[in-house]
């Protein structure tokens, strides 16, 4: 730095100080309608630093070196615009942004990485990751990005030293970073790598790889001390949602274990917001956190009862046998899993996180022991969450809570062999969500409570065949006494009152039936026609008159069936079973009819 | 127009001043409802198409045949959704677009003749219509809130100086609403167009070098219309409520107007810059590995306020859509090109909710079963029928048998 004197470097660097602390400080006062004049004022000395390297770099052209490299002098202008670029995209001129990027591209363009450039070699792409990606050329990102990716590790591997931070050319020799601060920089700019590789590959519908990079940031955000922790927790609780959709029950565990434990650090971290506030998003999140818990139960549930089960939906004990045989090997492999596998933590965190891990099983329930502590875990978490989603104020999350609890008692009925507590067990269901049904706002919940409707009509429907089951099971002869007959009957109605109010919802505001049957209530909607008809078919009557009803309602519901699949083809093959079903009734109904006409007829 | 999609227009305007003051080149053409856009930097490269519900083009003047005025728009769109108001329905109309691409140009406009936006028109139209009604046992009330969303925070802008941000609910019977919102009723085109004034100078507006009048937020002006019939023979009043949502969103660019981009709104390719946002990504992973599994198995990431409070607008039970504003600009094509892409995808938002089935396997069986039996027994009975209808022909020496016996439709199985 022979040709710039001391005074005019000084100058120059408190500029950059300048710059940095208008566009990182300053701008955060900047008011609402003027939001970036402090960026504005920043660009300004941008400009004035580049334009001082620029002339210094030409009266210095023909020396060699002269007190430093022709490596760092590049690395010094493409920092500038580097910041320059940076200053644009935040204000929106995006295309102004990309032209000072990829100028600092061509400056690095001619040197090998070392350790006094690394560092903006990886941030430049990063940011040109960014830029391309929001103009949806996603392979053009991911280019930029994959290159910052191997620059990263090889040079790590390679050299490995703290590099110089991009903020330390334009600074005094006393106010040089830590090495420690230097790494902690620069891995934080990977750290920022691997979550925008994240997003890419997850643009690109390469959801595993996407996965494992958002593992890798989290994990690394954690080693590396930098992190939010009630963010992290929702962030770590979030990600076990992937695995659980991807049937990896040990991964999943151990993300809601650790966010469960990592939550619970929350609390001393300033904030912004006032007191209030920050206590309403703590409580918040951790009913948050709770149900992802309840997501994980009554996934490991369902996941469970679909490979135990027979054709028609019942435990198959054989299998159930199998199963736990083959079980017993997989206990060893559990434990290879783990240790293979990315965990999460620190010293202190690791055992609070096992400890956690060890209160629910990862394996599937085989028996309604096993199911029934894993329901019971999914139950302590239903209480937590809906102590914050209260219904009033949060409606649909305090409904989907509940539909939760309603899925968990279902899951559980299928492994209780007791026909009567099964029963019991429907009635649950029913108890909670019947209410619910009626006292919403029929316009603003349409959705949900169409939903309610269905499962609510699903559920007596259940109850009913449970009923004849149970009474069936008592008494070796057909008949049934009245009692039962009442009560079967009260069940099937019910049933058939829910499916038809279902149907009633999907009619016009005037209460017209529609003609066509939008994509996603179309299969719902047939099926229900047809459940209907089947209850009316199904109900006991003494009185041929009312038989007669039930009939002509049910012989009334399969021709819908029919006729929509008629004028409609495509709907056919949503209900194939059902429609080739109903066509028979539809066939072998009025014979039943006319022959109850005759009888009834001839007795008068 | 089916229900549960999204109806989209896209709409480029004139050139402005920064661009003209540039030498822009125009990189937007328009054939029916077909845009194309050609790459300014790559003119070997074919143009790329969309086609779109309507492709407005307004980039010339009104002595143009085929321009679109502020008019044209509010027929095609406007009066449509007005008129499901009317039946019952919520609609939403909403402007998505650059900065300066003419989003509050279409749904505001200027207060001169011809160049009044959609809501203007709208609400003249409505209380044209209701001004019309003859009939003393229909009667309507309308109210009107005004709001804007700016960084996640509520705004009321016909109450500006309300302090503090509102907060965002939902009540079993209201519905969603947020708290303390002023809902002012009126009784006609003045009223409204007065509220509208005001709650315009209320808005957040910023000077950036990209635009003079940058919306930094999203406004949200809803109209509440109730139509009440009284049955004279009962006497009792039956009432349709509908909720018309008109939203100017914030400019598209920015990287956290994600009003626009939450999970209902399918995501667009953009890369969230800070790790706050890891959430978001995460959450989308479950949603795209999901569609083998029921999409109830995920809890979906917490919507923006935005997203949450038209989440009804995107259910079966009412009608929602958009209009696309573009620059017509080389110098803005990448910007052009992301908006027509985003445009694209709207085309296919579907509301989400889904209606779970139990399996019905053992109900079929069942059933398949019944219908077994039910055909063995009415075939058995009536082979005895037809046994004893032969018995009787022969005891009466073949006569035929009297046209009223026995059911006729026995043999008409089809």
């Amino acid at each position: 730095m022979a040709s710039l004197s001391s005074d005019e470097w000084r100058a120059i660097c408190d500029k950059f100080t300048n710059a940095q602390n208008l566009t990182e400080v300053e701008s955060r006062n900047d008011p609402e309608n003027d939001p970036f004049r402090s960026k504005y004022k920043a660009r300004e000395l941008l400009r004035e630093i580049y334009c001082s390297l620029k002339s210094f770099e030409v009266s210095e052209g023909e020396e060699d070196g002269g007190g430093e490299s022709a490596g760092l002098r590049a690395a010094k202008l493409g920092a500038v615009e580097y910041y320059l670029g940076v200053n644009h995209v935040d204000t929106e001129e995006l295309s102004a942004g990309q032209e000072h990027l990829m100028n600092c591209m061509k400056l690095l363009g001619r040197c090998s990485v070392s350790s006094e450039n690394v560092s903006l070699f990886i941030h430049v792409r990063n940011q040109l990751g960014i830029l391309w990606a929001g103009r949806d050329e996603t392979e053009t990102a991911q280019g930029f990005l994959e290159t910052a990716e191997s620059i990263y590790q090889h040079y790590m591997k390679e050299d490995g030293s703290p590099p110089t931070d991009m903020t330390e050319y334009f600074t005094t020799e006393e106010k040089l970073l830590t090495h420690q601060e230097r790494t902690k920089r620069f891995e934080l700019a990977y750290t920022h790598t691997m979550y925008y590789l994240a997003q890419v590959y997850k643009n690109l519908g390469q959801t595993e790889r996407a996965a494992t990079y958002c593992h890798s940031t989290l994990q690394r955000q954690l080693q590396l001390n930098q992190f939010n922790p009630m963010e992290w927790a929702l962030n770590a609780a979030t990600l076990s949602q992937y695995y659980i959709t991807k049937g990896r029950y040990m991964e999943g565990r151990h993300c809601l274990s650790a966010a469960t434990v990592i939550s619970g650090l929350a609390g001393e971290v300033p904030s912004e917001a006032t007191e209030n506030e920050r206590r309403e998003q703590l409580r918040q999140k951790r009913a948050e956190i709770a149900r992802c818990w309840i997501k994980y139960c009554l996934n490991l549930l369902q996941d469970a009862k679909k490979l135990l089960e027979d054709n028609i939906g019942e435990l198959d004990t054989d299998r159930q046998d199998e199963l736990k045989r083959a079980r017993r090997g997989e206990e060893e492999e559990e434990e290879k899993g783990r240790k293979s596998a990315l965990l999460f933590g620190s010293e202190d965190t690791f055992d609070s996180i096992a400890s956690l891990e060890e209160k629910v099983r990862c394996l599937f329930p085989l028996d309604f022991t096993e199911a029934r502590a894993v329901f019971l875990v999914g139950q302590n978490y239903v209480t937590q969450a809906k102590e914050y989603f209260q219904m009033d104020g949060y409606v649909t999350d305090h409904i989907e809570i509940l539909q939760d609890h309603s899925a968990l008692f279902r899951a559980l009925a299928f492994f209780e062999e007791d026909l009567e507590r099964r029963c019991k067990m429907h009635k649950r269901r029913v108890d909670m969500l019947e209410p619910i049904c009626t006292d919403l706002n029929a316009q603003y919940y349409l959705m949900i409570r169409r939903q309610l409707m269905f499962e609510l009509a699903e559920t007596y429907s259940e109850m009913m065949d449970l009923k004849l089951t149970l009474a069936n099971r008592q008494a070796d002869t057909q008949s049934l006494d009245s009692h039962t007959i009442k009560k079967f009957n009260h069940l099937c109605s019910a049933s058939a009152k829910y499916f038809q109010m279902f149907l009633d919802s999907l009619c016009s505001p005037e209460g017209k039936v529609p003609e066509h049957l939008e994509e996603e209530v179309l299969r719902p909607a047939l099926v229900a026609r047809f459940r209907v008809a089947r209850l009316h078919s199904r109900l006991i009557s003494s009185s041929p008159s009312v038989q007669l009803d039930n009939l002509n309602r049910s012989l009334e519901n399969y021709k819908y069936v029919v006729q929509y699949c008629e004028t409609h083809p495509e709907a056919a093959t949503t209900v194939e079973t059902e429609l080739e079903l109903s066509k028979e009734m539809v066939g072998l109904l009025p014979l039943k009819i006319n022959r109850l006409k005759a009888r009834m007829a001839a007795n008068n | 127009m089916a229900g549960a999609s999204v109806k989209v227009a896209v709409r480029v305007r004139p050139f402005n001043s920064r661009e003209t003051g540039r030498n822009a080149k125009c990189v937007i053409q328009m054939q029916g409802n077909t845009t194309c856009i050609s790459n300014p930097k790559q003119p070997k490269d074919g143009a790329k198409n969309f086609t779109f519900d309507y492709s407005y083009w307004s980039h010339t003047t009104v002595d143009d045949p085929s321009f679109a005025s502020q008019r044209q728009v509010y027929k095609d769109i406007g009066e449509e959704m007005l008129l499901h108001a009317f039946e019952g329905y919520n609609v939403c109309i909403f402007a998505y677009g650059q900065t300066g691409a003419g989003k509050s140009y279409t749904m505001m406009g200027k207060q001169e003749p011809g160049q009044e936006g959609i809501i203007p028109q709208l609400c003249e139209d409505l209380f044209q219509r209701t001004g019309e009604n003859t009939d003393p046992d229909l009667t309507y009330s309308v109210e009107v809130s005004y709001m804007e969303i700016y960084c996640e925070r509520v705004r009321d802008l016909l109450n500006p100086k309300s302090q503090g941000t509102l907060r965002v609910r939902e009540h079993p019977i209201l519905g969603p609403y947020v708290e303390d919102l002023s809902k002012l009723a009126v009784t006609g085109f003045t009223d409204i167009r007065d509220l509208m004034d005001a709650g315009n100078k209320a808005r957040t507006v910023a000077a950036t070098n990209m635009n003079e009048t940058s919306s930094r937020s999203h406004a949200v002006f809803t109209i509440v219309f109730t139509q009440k019939r009284r049955d004279q023979m009962t006497s009792l009043d039956t009432e349709k409520v509908s909720k018309i949502s008109l939203v100017d969103l914030a400019g598209s660019e920015r990287a956290d107007s994600s009003g626009a981009k939450g999970t209902r709104l399918k995501e667009g390719a953009n890369i969230n810059k800070s790790l706050t946002t890891l959430g978001k990504v995460i959450s989308a992973l479950a949603e795209m590995q999901s569609s083998k599994k029921r999409k109830s198995d995920f809890i979906p990431y917490r919507d923006s306020v935005l997203t949450w409070l038209l989440k009804e607008n995107l259910g079966g039970n009412s009608r929602t859509a958009m209009i696309a504003a573009l620059s017509p600009a080389d110098i803005n094509y990448e910007e052009t090109l992301s908006t027509l892409r985003y445009a694209d995808r709207a085309k296919q938002i579907r509301c989400n909710a889904v209606i779970n089935e139990d399996p019905n396997a053992k109900l079929i069986r069942e059933l398949k079963a019944e219908v077994e039996r039910l055909r063995n027994l009415l075939f058995s009975q009536g082979l005895q029928e037809l046994q004893q209808q032969q018995w009787h022909r022969w005891c009466r020496g073949f006569d035929p048998l009297p046209a009223a016996a026995g059911p006729h439709s026995q043999w008409d199985h089809a």
